[in-house]
């Protein structure tokens, strides 16, 4: 049954720009590193002395942007999945076809996972084709670039279980943009936020210096928070 | 009798408010039930406990004979829905729609084409359903509905938007389907008028409560003929007749008879015109279905 809910679903966002901004998310994270290194003469060169590991450095700098990106992302992609069946209360026909209410937010959520994901993997390559463009070095440091194109994705599955709950059960779409604004303010000061807080993690930055936590963190609440989402949506009438 | 729907006590409550109070549907197999009720009756909340979409706050529902908590995803693949206004994918062409709907139902792939032309929507099976007219998108949700082949089709207020000619064209296909697919038709509207002409059966829903329930046969035996007298002072007439020992109504200056043999009218307007009265008309007054579907809600109001 899931396999025909995703099918369902994937010809759902077609000509929504869905996939538009997943490709768009990426590569304007990456394209404000090249304005960063190339757009003003000296810029570059200045850059470079700042760090012995000239890789590294560029890697932060990509990163201080991948949370925003990402928060950005889930709130407008989760907005966009809802609102395709908040238009016309599709959900009273999705829900009256011999489908589980939990399958619908199963698939919803793999949907939204899978196209995070393609962002995430299309980060790493933009990221990697720039880096040897500025010319950073001929060894390249591929896992550290896997490492911070996917550890802020799995730091911020708990945002996605977050928003997708409060878009699917939200008849105002207001709600779910507010919530986005605010955890978008949330990352953009996120070295200042507590540890505990989930807009802070996607930066992968905590007081033990180990993204990994991040990570581990961010799987687990994801989980609770998408069950927890699931038996909600599917515990609710729909209207 | 094989009931295709049967609920039992079924009651909806949103907060202190009672929407759909104890009711007993019986929806007999191969019928065209007429679900009659004015706005806001609970008409809607019924159908959509019936789809699952909304839990009962207590009572069961049975549906093919099977219990719809515990089966809901089988029943559902033999019932066909639309309820209240049509949801779309406004975004995407009506093929695109039914596609969208088809794999799920993993009906075969030709279903689309058919139902598409048996809505006369195949022209515009590649348009995008965001132009489309209201009455376009209504057939669109029909077609959805039909898509699985049903048995138990659900259609809530289904001539809504529709022009004369698309309404016609409904009822006919809603006569039809019980026929040529064997189906059974739950539709409801609040317009006595749609019900008559396609129902087989009847149940009168006001205030959340079923207060009438049988064929449409014998809800039409419930519309009575009288005969009306207009006479020149027809107080006097009455208590004439009333002493000849003919039993009348008599309500604001009119006479009704009861009796309604030609001999027996015949008699009454003699006696009359010996008496020395006027008799001014002598009309036949038809109870519709209306006017009984009008006593029977606003009786509700009372109880």
């Amino acid at each position: 049954m899931i396999a025909k809910l995703l099918a369902t679903d994937f010809l759902k966002i077609k000509r929504k720009g869905l996939w538009f901004l997943t490709v768009l998310g990426p590569f304007g994270v990456v394209l404000l590193q090249w304005f960063n290194y190339e757009l003003v003469p000296g810029r570059r060169e200045w850059l470079l002395q700042r760090s012995d590991d000239d890789w590294l450095f560029y890697l932060q700098n990509v990163n201080s942007f991948t949370p925003l990106a990402l928060v950005l992302g889930i709130t407008i992609l989760t907005s966009l999945a809802a609102s395709i069946e908040n238009e016309t209360n599709a959900w009273k026909q999705l829900v009256a076809l011999p489908v589980s209410k939990m399958g619908v937010f199963l698939s919803k959520f793999t949907v939204l996972a899978f196209l995070l994901a393609v962002a995430s993997v299309l980060l790493f390559f933009f990221t990697w084709l720039l880096g040897i463009y500025l010319d950073l070095g001929s060894v390249i440091p591929y896992a550290e670039i896997a490492k911070f194109s996917f550890y802020p994705y799995f730091a911020s599955l708990p945002l996605l279980a977050l928003h997708l709950w409060v878009a699917t059960v939200s008849n105002n779409q207001g709600i779910p943009i507010s919530l986005g604004v605010v955890g978008f303010l949330f990352t953009s000061y996120s070295f200042k936020l507590p540890d505990w807080l989930p807009w802070k993690w996607p930066s992968l930055q905590n007081q033990w210096d180990e993204p990994l936590v991040n990570v581990v963190l961010g799987i687990c609440v994801g989980v609770i928070l998408y069950i927890t989402g699931m038996l909600d949506f599917a515990r609710r009438d729909v209207k | 009798m094989e009931y295709i729907v049967e609920t039992h006590n079924l009651t909806k409550r949103f907060g202190k408010e009672i929407a759909v109070s104890a009711l007993n549907l019986k929806i007999p197999k191969g019928e065209v039930y007429g679900f009659l009720g004015p706005n806001g009756a609970g008409k809607s909340t019924t159908l959509r406990m019936l789809l699952g979409l909304m839990r009962p706050t207590a009572g069961s529902v049975r549906i093919f004979g099977r219990d719809l908590k515990k089966d809901r995803i089988s029943i559902l693949r033999n019932v066909g829905s639309l309820v209240e206004s049509p949801s779309y994918y406004s975004h995407l062409t009506s093929y695109e729609n039914l596609e969208a709907m088809r794999k799920i139902l993993g009906s075969p792939k030709e279903k689309i084409d058919e139902v598409l032309e048996l809505v006369h929507l195949s022209k515009a099976a590649d348009k995008k359903v965001k132009g489309f007219s209201l009455g376009m998108k209504q057939r669109l949700g029909i077609a959805m509905a039909l898509l699985n082949d049903p048995k138990l089709l659900i259609l809530d207020e289904p001539t809504n938007g529709l022009d004369p000619s698309g309404i016609i064209e409904m009822r006919n296909l809603i006569k039809r389907l019980p026929k040529e697919k064997d189906m059974t038709v739950l539709i409801s509207s609040h317009l006595l008028s749609e019900i008559d002409q396609v129902a087989t059966y009847v149940g009168v829903i006001s205030k959340g409560k079923l207060i009438f329930q049988d064929s449409i046969k014998a809800m039409r035996k419930k519309a009575q003929l009288k005969i009306r007298l207009k006479v020149s002072d027809a107080n006097n007439a009455y208590r004439s007749l009333l002493a000849k020992g003919i039993k009348t109504d008599y309500q604001d200056n009119i006479i009704y008879l009861y009796e309604q043999s030609d001999e027996a009218v015949a008699a009454v307007v003699e006696i009359l015109v010996d008496e020395g009265y006027s008799v001014y008309r002598v009309e036949e007054e038809h109870q519709s279905l209306e006017d009984i579907f009008l006593k029977m809600t606003a009786g509700g109001d009372d109880r």
